[in-house]
């Protein structure tokens, strides 16, 4: 079975956050809502500093805390590994928020949808066409996309990327692209010791 | 709200359409997804583009949110409101096509009729040249607009020195070494930002590439280098002469290209030019023979060419160009420059020994072309920030030197040259010129305006004779007519795409009287700026999701034409630039001339069966068909389906495209320039002669302090402004999702100081501070950070933004720019580059000034965001 994971090489990201703004587009985000950040952190003294660029995702964890915590059967894990929110089952209780330990579940504001985009009362055709999919109140997060998957495309964050530093594939496949990025370059899990065993590896 | 089948956009019912981004002036391959209502709902790259193989920045993912502005202008306006200011309601008032060009054609036909200089244009659509030098149709030369030397300066110019090209790039398919000294090329900005990161970034991760970065600031190649060198601001050029000490003084240089390759060997008199003889010819020493010899003598050998000695010919004292180099080199060493740059004199040793040492002089490749030439896999990367120097045609010499002493110029893994377009694919860019060098070309975007006492253009363009267009210095003939003999006063502005007065450097207040002294300004935009607030008539055109375009525009690695089709029809009542522009032309009578100015300007001279007719008006379509035909002769059929004619860049156009000619080392033309400038100056008696920057043409360059250095003690800070990906070229943050990124990113919501400097001064991360220069003042909140120089203030393009009627641009504490000179002093007397740093000092203030405290800025916003953090579970 299908084990479907991402890889973050973190020598190749350039913090340009094209990923945040691609799955902005497709999938109709409103203001102050990410399925993917791009973080930045510095260490070191003046002149000896580094700065990473650290995108994080939903790592839809084989041991997900938020499917674990959910009361109403509305986060559910498919057979491929992807950790899905059922809009119509959620009933917006915020637990998967409070138990994710990524802080990568969003509460839907019923009043981005109001203020739209631009902020002016309106929404863009782009937003009317887009909103559809969402029920406000309810917890959203990234699914990798699992539209595009199914239908043999990468997400769209993965697409996107300038320097390649997403790579996305079937983890249960020790050939596909992540799994040798994992073993030859020695990735990572984030929060590993949550023992949520996440399918979101990093790369130095 | 109802369940849709199918949530993700790009998977929903309707078409895909093959376009060609221009979110920033580059042209990135696009493919649009448009719904089968008709609405754009997804924008990606299009990957049969080897270019950006289906890779786009955040701007260009952002392209939907343009399209969409509710703010977009929707129909031609006309001010109702006399007063012109920042954030000034103009209340417009809605008026037809017909009436608003009747007013602007009226309006700009009084000043043509009186004096075609009176006419100020300021147009600035790169990715439509044919916009751009409209105003050749006209007769006049002004200029006033952000390009020219408030973009890449004299880097133009020596670019056509050097490789003939209007830019220039560190070949990322075979570098393995990659200097970045103030420059975002392969991380963060200039020539197409996503497809130049995808290539660089494989070259880093596949290949192992070391970057170092020269910066005041860490930027994102600096975060990505394997070595950040923090520098002084302003010094970079003292940086690059110390490497080629090291190189020099050590060794370390490519003897046999600069022998075989260029004009290292030609000798040089006294008087900085070439020794010829009487036919003109150039004399070499011939170190076998041990004797002059003319530069073609058919018994010279490359290998017996002197770099090195003094000599005397025809009773000359001379000195092969190299050796003139290496002598003004002397005073150049590390340790000396190390005084004025900071960087440790071992650090730029080792640099330059690793840099030598990566270029493998001596190795060669074979390119499938059969041809086998040199290998140099280290390259010297530069721009913007490193290169707008009061010294820029020399600071940008001084880099390019670095890169041609290792022998890397156009060869796999070294400096390459990047034409603007090629036209016709056959094209080649490199001429023949003087005694066996290749033409210098440093006129890229045409040749300068003559000279003429009194001036003719109101920046003084005719005194810039290899430089660029100098927009800053409108602010001379406009504050100082009389000492600058300017005896006609610019009073229509005619506008496109272009935002001057965010854009250009010197005092804001002084720029806006310039404004409101106009009689007439026409804009042609898409959504309100800073610069539409001025504006007595809108002509709204469609957005480039509904128009055609195609073009070619500087790709670092490929060639050939994108191609631009609407995705959907115009959204508004909105027109074509094109169709804009020939309406003006036709009322105003220079519809022939403009059809002229197209046919020399697009090159369809060329191909005389693509020539525009006289008397005939052309729309986007027709210019586009044109430009694809005249590229590779497919009809506009085939770029409708494909989109773009991109391929990798063909090798003899690539590498060695001058091969048999040589190139200038030494570049005697700047001699030459200045000395018959100097002459017509003093022939004309032109009053301010005496003060003009005559020292900054030099053949080679040299270690001279920038006046920036000089300004007086109290200043104990420089402070640099600087930009990243999503704010690449033109305006940004009027959209939501860029938005939405850059103020959730540090280097962006604070004037950046380095912590420890921060202590030193009493002050810490979060303090209100007023930032003073010799020239202006801005307002910010410090954010400390170990990533900045010592002595350096950072200040994102991200806080620059001034008060407008866009509603969704956030101001912050003035502008970058007001900090800033426009005066000669502080202006390169070769290019018109001025000078893009400044010294401050800073003030820690109890609260906000009264005009940043009524909510709205960049500040706020910031704020809120943080504070909505911590609400539980929402971002």
């Amino acid at each position: 079975m299908a084990k479907m994971g991402m890889v973050f090489d973190l020598k190749a990201c350039i913090g340009c956050n094209a990923c945040v703004v691609a799955c902005k587009q497709e999938n109709s985000l409103p203001d102050g809502v990410f399925f993917t950040r791009t973080l930045s952190h510095e260490f070191g003294t003046y002149p000896n500093v580094k700065r990473v660029y650290i995108p994080t995702i939903c790592n839809q964890c084989e041991e997900a805390p938020c499917e674990k915590v959910c009361p109403s059967g509305a986060t559910t894990t498919r057979a491929d590994g992807i950790v899905m929110v059922d809009r119509n089952k959620c009933i917006g209780c915020s637990s998967c928020a409070v138990a994710c330990p990524y802080d990568m579940r969003t509460m839907l504001d019923p009043a981005l949808f109001a203020r739209g985009l631009f902020g002016d009362g309106t929404l863009t055709p782009f937003e009317e066409q887009g909103y559809r999919r969402f029920a406000p109140g309810t917890s959203v997060k990234c699914d990798f996309c699992s539209e595009r998957v199914d239908a043999g495309l990468q997400p769209a964050c993965v697409q996107t990327c300038p320097t390649n530093a997403r790579i996305f594939g079937d983890l249960s496949d020790p050939n596909s692209a992540p799994s040798v990025l994992i073993r030859e370059r020695k990735g990572r899990q984030p929060l590993a010791e949550k023992n949520t065993k996440p399918k979101v590896w990093y790369i130095d | 709200m109802n369940s849709p089948a199918i949530n993700q956009n790009s998977l929903k019912p309707g078409k895909w359409v093959n376009s060609t981004c221009k979110m920033c002036l580059h042209s990135c391959s696009i493919r649009v997804h448009v719904t089968d209502d008709g609405v754009i709902n997804k924008i990606e790259g299009n990957p049969t583009n080897p270019a950006n193989n289906g890779k786009l920045c955040p701007k260009g993912n952002a392209g939907i949110m343009r399209h969409y502005d509710p703010q977009r202008f929707r129909q031609p306006l006309r001010r109702t409101n006399p007063q012109k200011g920042p954030g000034v309601d103009p209340q417009w008032e809605p008026i037809s096509w017909d009436e608003a060009l009747t007013i602007t054609a009226r309006e700009i036909k009084k000043s043509l009729d009186q004096d075609p200089r009176k006419i100020m244009p300021s147009l600035e659509d790169f990715q439509k040249m044919h916009i751009w030098n409209w105003p050749l149709a006209l007769g006049t030369r002004n200029f006033y607009q952000s390009g020219g030397t408030m973009c890449g300066g004299a880097y133009h110019p020596i670019n056509g020195y050097i490789h003939s090209t209007f830019a220039a790039v560190n070949d990322a398919k075979y570098c393995n070494y990659w200097i970045s000294n103030g420059a975002g090329d392969g991380f963060s900005s200039h020539l197409h930002a996503a497809a130049q990161s995808n290539w660089v970034a494989k070259a880093r991760i596949e290949r192992g590439m070391k970057v170092v970065a020269v910066e005041p600031r860490m930027s994102i190649a600096g975060a990505k280098a394997e070595e950040w060198v923090p520098i002084r601001p302003a010094t970079d050029r003292q940086f690059a002469m110390s490497m080629s000490h090291v190189l020099v003084y050590e060794n370390l240089c490519d003897d046999a290209f600069l022998r075989q390759d260029t004009n290292a060997p030609y000798l040089v008199g006294p008087d900085q030019m070439f020794v010829r003889d009487a036919n003109k010819q150039i004399y070499v020493w011939d170190s076998v023979d041990n004797r002059a010899k003319l530069w073609n003598d058919p018994s010279l050998k490359n290998e017996n060419l002197a770099l090195e000695g003094q000599y005397v010919v025809d009773g000359v004292e001379c000195r092969p160009a190299f050796q003139v180099y290496k002598d003004i080199l002397k005073d150049a060493s590390p340790e000396a420059m190390e005084k004025i740059t900071t960087v440790p004199a071992a650090t730029v040793r080792r640099i330059a020994r690793e840099f030598a040492k990566e270029a493998r002089i001596g190795e060669t490749i074979t390119l499938p072309d059969g041809r086998t030439v040199p290998f140099r896999p280290a390259a010297y990367n530069y721009y913007r920030g490193a290169q707008g120097r009061k010294t820029g045609m020399m600071t940008n010499h001084a880099f390019q030197l670095v890169n041609m002493l290792v022998g890397n110029i156009d060869h796999p893994g070294g400096r390459c040259g990047v034409t603007l377009t090629d036209l016709c694919v056959d094209n080649n860019h490199c001429f023949p010129g003087d005694c066996g060098q290749m033409l210098g070309t440093p006129h890229q975007l045409g040749p300068m305006p003559p000279f003429a006492w009194p001036p003719n253009e109101y920046h003084l363009a005719g005194y810039f004779p290899v430089g660029v267009h100098a927009p800053h210095l409108n602010l001379l003939g406009f504050l100082e007519p009389e000492k600058y003999g300017i005896n006609f006063k610019p009073d229509v502005l005619v506008n496109c795409h272009s935002n001057p007065v965010w854009a250009i450097q010197g005092p804001r207040e002084q720029w806006l009287k310039f404004l409101r002294e106009m009689r007439f300004i026409v804009c042609v935009d898409v959504i309100p700026t800073e610069m539409t607030d001025f504006a007595d008539i809108i002509l709204p055109s469609h957005d480039y999701l509904e128009t055609y375009n195609a073009t070619m525009i500087e790709p670092p690695h490929t060639e050939g034409v994108c191609f631009r089709q609407p995705a959907t029809p115009p959204l508004y009542d909105t027109k074509t630039e094109e169709d804009i522009f020939y309406e003006i032309s036709e009322r105003l009578g220079v519809l022939d001339q403009y059809n002229e100015v197209i046919n020399l300007i697009l090159g369809f001279n060329q191909k005389p069966h693509l020539k525009l007719e006289p008397g005939k008006k052309y729309s986007d379509r027709d210019i586009a068909e044109r430009v694809g035909q005249l590229w590779n002769d497919k009809p506009i059929e085939w770029y409708i389906e494909h989109g773009h004619a991109s391929t990798e860049r063909r090798l003899d156009k690539l590498y060695r495209p001058w091969d048999g000619m040589r190139l200038l080392f030494y570049i005697e033309d700047l001699v030459h320039e200045r000395e018959q400038l100097r002459q017509k100056m003093e022939e004309a008696q032109v009053p301010f002669r005496h003060e003009w920057q005559f020292d900054d043409y030099q053949p080679v360059p040299t270690p001279v302090l920038d006046p920036i250095h000089l300004e007086p003690a109290e200043y104990n800070l420089y402070a640099i402004t600087f930009k990243d990906i999503q704010m690449n070229f033109g305006e940004s943050l009027s959209n939501p999702w860029i938005k939405d990124i850059t103020y959730r990113d540090p280097v962006h919501t604070g004037l950046l100081i380095n912590v420890h400097t921060a202590k030193k001064l009493g002050m810490k991360n979060g303090d209100i501070v007023q930032v003073d220069s010799p020239y202006g003042r801005i307002y910010g909140r410090l954010a400390t950070t170990e990533a900045m120089h010592h002595e350096t203030l950072g200040v994102s393009n991200a806080l620059s933004r001034t008060k407008s009627e866009n509603r969704s641009v956030l101001m912050s504490g003035g502008h970058y720019n007001d900090l800033l000179p426009y005066d000669l002093r502080n202006t390169d007397g070769a290019s018109g580059q001025p000078e893009t740093s400044c010294r401050v000092k800073l003030t820690r203030l109890d609260d906000w000034p009264d005009f940043l405290k009524r909510g709205s800025t960049v500040y706020d916003y910031v704020d809120s965001i943080q504070n909505a953090k911590n609400k539980e579970g929402a971002h």
